[in-house]
Parts: C-alpha cells; sequence; structure tokens
C-alpha cells in the first residue's frame, strides 16, 4: 500500500477517531496522541488492511481499546490527571456560568456518563453510526447499544430539564 | 413539521428507537428560530451534536510523513565524504606536495641496526650513558643522610623515659 492510498483511507475518519478518543480522554493533547498512536499502528500493518472488512470500524475499535488502557493506567497510578474538572464549591457561582455557556453544558453531562454510554452518544448521535456498526466498534450485540442509548439519552433529558427548571425557579 | 409530530419523534428519540434520518429530522427541525418553549431545553443538546461534529484536530499528521528524510541531510553526507576523502588524498599521492616527501623518509629512518654486533655495542653505549645520569643524581641525594644523624642526636629523649619510669617506682 502506498503513502497516498493509505492517506486518503484514513483522511476519511482520522478526525471522527479523535473525536471519540477526545469524548473518552477528555483532554486534547491525549485524544492527539491516541489518534496518532492509532494511525501509527494502522500504518504498520498496511499489509493485512486488506483483510479487515471495515477498517473504520477496525480503527475505531483500536481507539476505543488504546483508551480504556490509557483510562486504565491513569487508575493504577498514584497521581491522578484529572482534565476539566474545574468545580467550583460555591453553586450559584457555577451555575451563572453554565448558564452563560449552555453548550458546554451538555459537553458535561455527557462527560459524566459512564465511559460506555458516552462511547455510544458520540458514535450514534454526533458521528452518526447505526446501531449495527456501533455494535461492531464496541464489540458488542446491538441491543445492548440501543439500550445502553436510550439510557444515556434519558440522563442527558433528566439534566437538561434539571437546568430549565432551574432557571425557571 | 407538526408539533405533534415531533413530540412524537422525541418520544421514540430517548427510547433509543429513532431511525438515523429521523434523528436529522429533529435536528434540523431544532435549528430552526422559534421553538415551543417545552421543547427549548433540547436545542442545546441538539445543538451541542451538530457542533462536536465539526471538530478537527490541526496537529494530527499523517504518521507516515516523519519517515520522509529531508533534503539538507544527504547534503551533509556528501559534504564529510568529500572532507574525508580530500584528507586522505593529500597523504596518498607522493609528488603532489614536494616539501612532503623528504619527511616521510625521515619518519621512516628509526635507527634500525642490520649488524648485531654493532646493535650490542650501540645498546651498551645508550645503558651507560643512562647508568652515568644515573649515579651522578643520585650523588645530589646524600644530604639526605643528614636526617639519620640528626636522629642519632635525639637519643638523649630517652633519658626522659628513664626518668619517668624510676619516678613512678
Amino acid at each position: 500500500m502506498k503513502e497516498s492510498v493509505f492517506i486518503t483511507l484514513t483522511d476519511g475518519f482520522k478526525d471522527k477517531l479523535y473525536r471519540l478518543a477526545r469524548r473518552l480522554l477528555v483532554s486534547n493533547e491525549e485524544a492527539e496522541d491516541a489518534t496518532q498512536e492509532v494511525l501509527l499502528k494502522l500504518w504498520k500493518n498496511k499489509k493485512r488492511i486488506g483483510q479487515y472488512k471495515n477498517v473504520e470500524a477496525f480503527a475505531m475499535t483500536m481507539t476505543k481499546n488504546y483508551c480504556y488502557d490509557k483510562l486504565k493506567a491513569k487508575d493504577s497510578g498514584n497521581l491522578k490527571i484529572v482534565h476539566s474538572n474545574y468545580k467550583d464549591e460555591r453553586p450559584s457561582l457555577q451555575r451563572e456560568v453554565e448558564a452563560k455557556d449552555s453548550l458546554n453544558w451538555v459537553g458535561k453531562i455527557i462527560n459524566n456518563l459512564p465511559e460506555q454510554q458516552r462511547m455510544i452518544v458520540q458514535l450514534r448521535d454526533i458521528e452518526q453510526y447505526d446501531n449495527a456498526e456501533i455494535a461492531e466498534m464496541l464489540e458488542m450485540n446491538e441491543t445492548a447499544v440501543r439500550v445502553a442509548l436510550s439510557r444515556a439519552r434519558k440522563v442527558i433529558r433528566e439534566e437538561l430539564v434539571k437546568k430549565h427548571n432551574y432557571g425557571v425557579g | 413539521m407538526e408539533l405533534v409530530n415531533i413530540e412524537k419523534l422525541l418520544d421514540k428519540y430517548f427510547e433509543g428507537e429513532t431511525t438515523l434520518s429521523e434523528e436529522k429530522e429533529l435536528r434540523t427541525y431544532f435549528t430552526r428560530e422559534h421553538i415551543p418553549s417545552h421543547l427549548e431545553k433540547y436545542k442545546d443538546m441538539f445543538q451541542y451534536f451538530s457542533n462536536e461534529s465539526q471538530i478537527t484536530s490541526i496537529h494530527i499528521d499523517n504518521a507516515v510523513s516523519s519517515t520522509n528524510i529531508p533534503w539538507y541531510t544527504w547534503l551533509g553526507v556528501a559534504a564529510s565524504i568529500v572532507l574525508i576523502v580530500g584528507l586522505f588524498m593529500t597523504n596518498i599521492i607522493p609528488g603532489m606536495d614536494t616539501e612532503q616527501t623528504p619527511l616521510l623518509t625521515l619518519e621512516q629512518d628509526l635507527g634500525t641496526y642490520e649488524d648485531p654486533q654493532l646493535a650490542l655495542q650501540k645498546t651498551k653505549e645508550v645503558l651507560n650513558l643512562v647508568s652515568q645520569f644515573m649515579n651522578e643524581g643520585k650523588k645530589d641525594l646524600v644530604y639526605l643522610n643528614e636526617f639519620e644523624n640528626a636522629k642519632k642526636k635525639l637519643v638523649y629523649l630517652n633519658e626522659f623515659e628513664n626518668t619517668k619510669n624510676s619516678l613512678i617506682k
């Protein structure tokens, strides 16, 4: 496989890899590292790329696994690096800031979901893959994907309703 | 689209039963200016989804581009080869530099004797010369004997010891 072929192949989905990694790892830099790493692995295994029936799904699975490893490594270490976790103890100020930037608030809700639901929301609502593709990427079955998706969306709705009512009342 | 329809779609959406095209309808609906107030809380969510799908990283290069070696690396290699070859050439080719030739013959004349008798004689001469200088040098060290003499004069210090011993008795 030539360089140019590889580049056009990966250009189609490398941003999606980046966004998935970002959803899981939160930090932009770590997400970039993860994407580089996955692309590099793909390039090293370029001879076998022809054998995969869906390179994009395969790359997504690789990204997921890489991020899981990263998260696990972070958990086991004594030092925890927590990104974008700037919680203010004073709720009034926090609410104020959030009201100003309600889109970030949605992002925060999603990032507080469990990892699997986070990924499913990312893949379904943002990248618009269908459930069968998501099931392949995450190595799950389709029903489980649908259930997790519904659960995640309901949590988002609940949080949005809470926030909305706070503004009104 | 009718409001009733949208509400139905939303219900389906939170159950995770909408198709991708139905979700697209929802997204386009929520990009509108005027949305009924009870649905407004979902606007942020759909807005967030479409924003997030646009995010890309500028820092991700293609993994393969790093294998390219810049052209000036080869310039350096060529220059060093020329330098090394040039240094050898000046020494190897005789007659190129006339001042260099007598120096070469002088270096080769290391004073080797072909006749063993003569060699023995010369070696003896050299060794004699060495021992002669050794002896001359040793003569100057005679004054070291003064230390010995001075030490002998200190013998009377023993008297102290003797008187001390008799006092103890």
